[in-house]
């Protein structure tokens, strides 16, 4: 019995579930998107920390400097604080669901931690409005132009981490999480603990410094 | 919803116990926000930066899961503070000599027809329905605005 040896043509001869096999993987030792994200809120860092040395700068070569508490409403803007932080912890609950595959624990906490980002946003919209109402305006001087430019970047961002919890809220609800692939609501969940850190530092510098 | 069964959803901290630590700190720090108005700047901003502080630990390292984080992602977050001291240095560099006069006053305008440096915007520019700048402004200048 003699066999012909055709020539190995990978279309037709290789194997359908093939792929290379490395002992070793080339990454490094942590999440693509968990690298990415930390990567990314590295420079956030940066960016923010640029913004307060400039305030630093501006405040310490001002001739006087007035206290904040007699321009800004320290006592609604102490209640968003804990909006945050408490939307923070909320975000934690949303993170401890996806982890157990809780389809209706993620949407339950995780639209939760929405409204109060939404909430958060709209107190500081409301702050500006009033603000803006009594003719503090951004080129006004500059304790206003410091005051807008940092609470606005700060709020810009948190529109974001708004916008990107409610598309992880919609994925869940089509039940792309579960315990075992659940990295989207924790990348999410760091954007959104960044952004309540970065508020911390920045409610103490502008409105109670 | 799943409300109850996650007494020890991870073992490695209590977000409860985070989350009550980061509600009285910033209560605490509101409150000396005010209280130690009159204690100086030092006994103020001393006292601000510590709850800010370990506010920013808290979120940081537990929410964050930063303490629980391997060398990796440690390694990409730990040194922005030390940017961040290279920065506030060049910035001190900016701000330690109050003698040094600065180039321009804080807040100045410089009239890019002039050259003139004024001490306020509203020398060179005001709002179209305030009516027309006041003196040392180009009407050139602002026709479009």
């Amino acid at each position: 019995m003699s066999h012909t040896l055709a020539a190995y043509d990978p279309a037709v001869d290789a194997p359908t579930h093939h792929h290379p096999v490395y002992d070793y993987d080339s990454g490094p030792p942590v999440e693509r998107g968990k690298f990415a994200i930390w990567l990314f809120l590295a420079t956030e860092v940066m960016f923010f920390s640029g913004l307060i040395g400039a305030y630093i700068v501006l405040r310490s070569a001002a001739a006087s400097w007035p206290n904040p508490a007699d321009r800004l409403a320290v006592g609604i803007t102490a209640f968003n604080t804990f909006v945050l932080i408490t939307s923070s912890w909320l975000m934690v609950r949303a993170l401890f669901a996806s982890k157990r595959g809780d389809r209706n624990g993620i949407l339950f906490w995780l639209g939760l931690t929405i409204l109060g980002g939404s909430l958060f946003v709209g107190i500081q919209a409301y702050e500006y409005v009033q603000l803006v109402h009594e003719g503090a305006i951004p080129r006004g001087d500059i304790f206003w132009s410091t005051f807008y430019i940092m609470t606005g970047f700060h709020g810009s961002h948190v529109v974001v981490g708004v916008v990107w919890l409610i598309c992880v809220w919609f994925r869940a609800l089509r039940g792309r999480y579960t315990a075992k692939n659940h990295l989207g609501v924790e990348l999410a969940g760091l954007y959104w603990h960044f952004v309540d850190l970065v508020w911390v530092l920045l409610f103490t510098i502008v409105y109670l410094f | 919803m799943s409300g109850d069964a996650h007494a020890h959803d991870d073992p490695h901290f209590s977000a409860e116990k985070v989350f009550l630590a980061l509600f009285v700190l910033t209560a605490l720090e509101v409150t000396w926000g005010f209280v130690a108005r009159d204690l100086g700047k030092l006994m103020l901003w001393g006292g601000l930066l510590f709850f800010a502080f370990w506010k920013g630990w808290f979120i940081a390292v537990y929410f964050m899961h930063l303490k629980f984080e391997g060398w990796v992602v440690k390694s990409l977050i730990l040194p922005t503070p030390f940017l961040i001291m290279v920065i506030m240095g060049y910035v001190g560099n900016d701000v330690a000599d109050k003698e040094a006069p600065l180039l321009h006053p804080i807040g100045s305008m410089l009239d890019p027809n002039t050259g003139v440096v004024h001490e306020r915007l509203e020398e060179i520019w005001k709002p179209a329905h305030e009516g027309t700048a006041s003196e040392g402004a180009s009407e050139e200048t602002h026709s479009g605005g």
